[in-house]
């Protein structure tokens, strides 16, 4: 059995959402962006499982794998209407730069 | 420092710089190379979690399905693939909310008790029975979301839609 502390899993979880965020604040193009929610998400993801860990065997531990699990399928659809819209995006503008995307500004 | 916490720091450092990579890099394509080994990387970690199923899980769907997806973004939106992006700069107050972000979950620490917690292993069984019993709600809302986000997707890319 191994045992690891808390600090480098959340300090780990920390910085992916720092990466994550960063990512979507700077990155002008839909693909980045979509890959900086993805960080972010995993950042949550990993904080679960780690979690888990805390109430090994209960249902209070079995949860946050659960949730984990239903998080990873939640991203990948995020990722399907992601790339949906990235498409409609070139198909309407010939880019997928967010930035020219304006169309609903007053 | 035991083998565990060295393999736990060295997937860490790997997850942090391939994170940071895919972001900093200008050809697209690279950037999915990068983020296809921080998902394998943290399917690595779950591993070391004694977290199996998520770790296939992650590798299945993260490293194999998203990556796929993400190319194919980038595959039907370009003329040339191997074409680099423009340089888009480092904003000091997106790099400020970032730290912040950082700062304010690694606070969070204190929380908790300072000392290794040990790693169980766990029964897949066991999972899928909470999967489907106790949590059985959460399931069904990703099954009711997924359904509604692949007939949305749909309606977004079909033909004749301007």
């Amino acid at each position: 059995m191994i045992a690891l502390p808390p600090i480098g899993f959340v300090g780990l979880s920390g910085a992916l959402l720092a990466v994550g965020i960063f990512g979507i604040l700077t990155r002008r193009n839909f693909v980045l962006l979509l890959i900086s929610i993805e960080v972010a998400m995993n950042a949550a993801i990993l904080d679960f499982v780690y979690f888990a860990a805390y109430a090994p065997g209960t249902a209070n531990g079995l949860s946050g794998q659960s949730i984990a699990v239903v998080l990873v399928g939640f991203a990948a659809t995020e990722v399907a209407v992601g790339l949906a819209i990235v498409l409609a995006l070139y198909r309407v503008k010939g880019t997928i730069n967010v930035a020219e995307a304006t169309d609903l500004k007053l | 420092m035991n083998l565990p916490e060295l393999a736990f720091v060295a997937l860490a450092a790997t997850a942090v710089v391939t994170a940071v990579g895919a972001l900093l890099v200008r050809e697209l394509v690279h950037t999915i190379m990068w983020i296809a080994v921080f998902f394998v990387d943290l399917a690595a970690i779950y591993f070391l979690l004694e977290a199996p199923f998520l770790g296939v899980l992650q590798l299945g769907v993260y490293a194999g399905a998203v990556t796929v997806l993400l190319l194919l973004g980038i595959m039907v939106t370009r003329k040339r693939i191997f074409s680099r992006e423009a340089a888009t700069g480092i904003g000091p107050a997106a790099l400020a909310l970032a730290l912040l972000a950082f700062v304010f979950v690694v606070t969070a620490v204190g929380e908790f008790p300072n000392a290794a917690q040990p790693i169980h292993s766990y029964d897949p069984a066991a999972l899928s029975q909470n999967l489907f019993g106790a949590n059985g709600a959460w399931l069904l809302l990703l099954g009711l979301v997924m359904l509604v986000s692949v007939a949305g997707a749909i309606y977004l890319v079909r033909e004749g839609r301007e």
